[in-house]
């Protein structure tokens, strides 16, 4: 384990009072990868974040942050942006890139030239003496993130970074995200956004109501959706009965038919026996699976999962209130 | 762990003085409390004269009131002359000079001069007797109001107030529109009191001058003090060295309260920007939390040091440049405060007393702000904390008094108390296992207090718990009340 997984969580839980945020979390960051985070709203994200950077201690379950119990030896080779954006209203860019990188260890001399070649890169070299009131909201949400990797760390952990942020700078993010990663960095971020996770992620976690849902690589993720084409026929024609016989299932949604494809089925082995089946094909359009429905799917069911659970769970209680 | 507070300290520090509150405070403190010290007098200078008159058919009230008012003058000249004799009610050269002055017949003014006075500090009486414009009361309307004014040195003036004696009656009436001033109502029922005494005097044969030689042959009572191991030639009675202990403890005790006072809202305001600014979580992946709290801490002494250094070398400065013209029983005086301030039983005591009482309110102030998004909800939890810090300042009144009242003794084991109250006893001498248990009693308080705020600040900085967490937690501890959280 150690080196080779930055980050690994054992069975992890934590309660909040009676609430329990995280339920049983069990997942690894391999080294040298980017993966994303996922869930919506309230799903554990920021808790489990949290408690990987040892800020909150699971009530059950171990972590594991660069091969030790989080402590801050080991934080001095991570860099975190937390999901509550926050700068001293008071320092400038300069002095709080230089602060928070002398704090994880560098020197003073190397931690202000880092801030330099930071904020030039990031394009507030202009800015970088000012008080942080007087940069837009963007331009802040930079400069915390530019803290957050002022020391090079090996590990980051960016907690919603993309969230606040134009399309223009979420693509200078994106870009920065790259570069830390081709640099040796291991990345962790979370979001609720997954065309991010689509572009930049070799795996992905997904959460909902505080439980994983899903945990694999992006191409395992479709899969888990399956892929299907849909196909337009003549009105009237039953296309389910007419491809059972090739092994396809098809349900009929609206005015075209569904037909799930298996493993070892392509778009063109169903569109080959739609044609041998003699249906009058309309139409036919393979359908490419996006994260977005995966994400939908999986919190869906997770969801109904959840609501199925608490209804066991009230009708035990009233049986041995009973 | 050196090296990050080390950080932590030096940015809050320097963020301190960087602010525009922190020079003023620097600077406008000295000149605030020089104020409040010398308002008074300002205010006594800055008084305009005011006139009176007496209507009375003879003199004798008229000339009783004079020397009362010329008694009075005479008090404040003695006053002027020695301070600090008069404060300790004890004989001084100065004092007798001007004693003999006077009864050789010497003005106040002349006394004044001759028992060595500066001419320019000569007191002044604020009321000026003036011829009566009118025989009498119906009449003084018009000058009382203003409407009509009366010669005096300096040209027509209005009339302040009037004395009318009716001697049918024998009632003595105050005329004036100014309801508030008494001070020459005063004068008026104490020249009346001393009229009556020489009256009764002089009703049983009794001439005053055996009464004032009476009162000037009251013998003195000197205070004397035990010198233990000084010999038996040693000099007994009390002098300023005996009562500059006494005078620095509780110049001590106000400092350090005052200090605790000024610089804990800096931590208070500090940790509530910190919290709205949402940084905690940046912070504590940076920084262990004792370690980021130990440099808030030491930020913040460092600044009420700077503070104590910056006025102290000021003091020292100022007090070099007019050295030439303080005089040599108040340098005497200052001497003495700075050598019993620089004896290490009371120095040594202090200090502990002062970084104790600093880390037991800080840390309790961070914890607080480390609960509260504003300055407002802040202050529905400092006012406990505030009357609590108000109680010592209360005690400097006892200890004024007597510093070994019993009071004090019982309140020094209150380790809140301790840091205050323990410098106040010790020119008492109290017993060294006492002063010892309260020490540690007051290191053990600011341990467990120090705890206890490192939990709650934890709970405000990473949990997020605010103001109305801590009423819940209070619910919860009364009986039989189910806490709504």
């Amino acid at each position: 384990m150690g080196e080779d997984l930055p980050l690994k969580m054992t069975g992890v839980s934590k309660w909040f009072g009676s609430f329990q945020a995280v339920r049983g979390l069990d997942f690894d960051v391999p080294k040298g990868s980017i993966v994303g985070f996922l869930g919506p709203n309230g799903a554990g994200k920021s808790t489990s974040l949290r408690m990987a950077l040892g800020v909150l201690s699971p009530d059950r379950g171990d972590v594991s942050l660069l091969g030790a119990p989080p402590n801050l030896e080991s934080l001095k080779r991570v860099g975190f942006l937390p999901e509550e954006r926050g700068l001293y209203k008071k320092m400038s860019p300069r002095q709080i890139i230089t602060y928070f990188a002398r704090l994880k260890g560098m020197s003073s001399r190397d931690a202000k030239a880092r801030a330099d070649e930071l904020l030039e890169m990031m394009g507030l070299s202009e800015f970088g003496r000012s008080r942080v009131t007087k940069l837009s909201k963007g331009m802040a949400q930079k400069v915390q993130i530019l803290s957050a990797l002022a020391h090079r760390p090996d590990f980051l952990i960016l907690d919603e970074p993309f969230s606040g942020l134009d399309p223009v700078n979420q693509q200078a993010l994106e870009d920065l995200i790259i570069e830390e990663h081709k640099r040796g960095a291991t990345i962790v971020f979370s979001t609720h956004v997954m065309e991010h996770a689509e572009r930049l992620c070799e795996k992905i976690v997904m959460m909902a109501r505080g439980r994983k849902v899903f945990d694999g690589t992006l191409d395992e993720a479709f899969a888990a959706l399956g892929r299907a084409v849909h196909i337009g026929v003549a009105e009237g024609f039953d296309l389910g009965a007419a491809l059972s016989p090739s092994g396809f299932e098809a349900a009929q949604e609206g005015d075209h038919w569904r037909v799930s494809l298996k493993p070892a089925q392509s778009s063109q082995d169903a569109l080959r026996a739609t044609l041998d089946s003699g249906a009058p094909i309309t139409s036919f359009t393979p359908q490419e699976a996006r994260l977005r429905d995966v994400f939908v799917s999986l919190v869906s069911e997770a969801e109904a999962q959840d609501l199925t659970d608490t209804l066991a769970a009230d009708a035990a209680e009233g049986r041995e209130a009973a | 762990m050196i090296r990050s507070t080390y950080l932590v300290t030096m940015r809050d520090y320097l963020g301190y003085v960087s602010a525009w509150g922190f020079w003023l405070g620097l600077l406008f403190t000295p000149v605030i409390i020089g104020i409040f010290i010398l308002a008074p007098t300002f205010a006594q200078n800055a008084q305009p004269t005011r006139y009176f008159a007496v209507i009375e058919k003879g003199d004798t009230f008229t000339n009783a009131l004079r020397e009362e008012m010329d008694n009075s003058i005479g008090v404040m000249a003695r006053a002027m002359l020695d301070p600090l004799a008069i404060a300790e009610d004890r004989d001084s050269k100065k004092l007798s000079a001007f004693d003999d002055a006077r009864s050789s017949g010497a003005t106040v003014d002349e006394a004044f001069v001759q028992a060595g006075g500066n001419p320019a500090m000569l007191p002044r009486q604020d009321f000026v007797e003036v011829e009566a414009p009118v025989e009498n009361s119906s009449e003084l309307a018009p000058y009382l109001i203003g409407e009509t004014l009366v010669e005096t040195e300096e040209g027509p003036q209005p009339l302040f107030a009037a004395f009318v004696v009716n001697e049918t009656s024998g009632e003595i009436e105050y005329w004036s529109e100014n309801l508030q001033a008494r001070t020459l109502i005063t004068f008026a029922r104490e020249a009346e009191r001393e009229l009556q005494l020489d009256r009764a005097l002089a009703a049983v044969n009794v001439d005053r001058s055996v009464l004032n030689e009476a009162r000037a042959a009251r013998r003195d009572v000197k205070q004397q003090r035990v010198r233990i191991g000084e010999g038996e030639d040693a000099e007994t009675e009390v002098t300023q060295t005996d009562r500059a202990p006494f005078v620095v403890s509780i110049m001590m005790a106000f400092s350090l309260w005052f200090l605790i006072f000024s610089v804990i809202n800096y931590l208070l305001m500090g940790t509530i920007e910190e919290r709205s600014n949402k940084i905690f979580d940046s912070l504590l992946t940076s920084v262990k939390l004792p370690h980021l709290l130990a440099g808030k801490l030491l930020a913040v002494l460092l600044l009420s040091l700077t503070l104590m250094a910056f006025w102290s070398f000021g003091s020292g400065l100022l007090t070099w440049f007019v050295r030439d013209s303080i005089p040599a029983d108040v340098a005497q005086g200052i001497g003495s405060l700075l050598a019993a301030a620089a004896k290490p039983a009371l120095f040594v005591p202090a200090i502990i007393s002062f970084v104790l009482g600093y880390l037991m309110y800080g840390s309790l102030f961070l914890a607080l702000g480390s609960l509260c998004d504003t300055i407002q909800e802040a202050q529905t939890l400092m006012t406990p904390l505030f009357v609590t810090l108000m109680a010592p300042l209360a005690m400097l009144a006892f200890a004024i008094q007597d510093a070994e009242s019993a009071l004090i003794e019982i309140m020094a084991w209150v380790p809140v108390f301790t840091p205050f109250l323990l410098i106040l006893r010790m020119p008492t001498e109290p017993p060294l296992w006492e002063v010892l248990a309260q020490l540690g009693l007051m290191a053990a308080t600011t341990l467990l207090i120090l705890h206890l705020a490192t939990r709650v600040y934890r709970a405000g900085a990473v949990h997020g718990a605010g103001v109305n967490d801590v009423w819940a937690f209070f619910g919860k501890l009364v009986p039989g009340k189910k806490s709504a959280a």
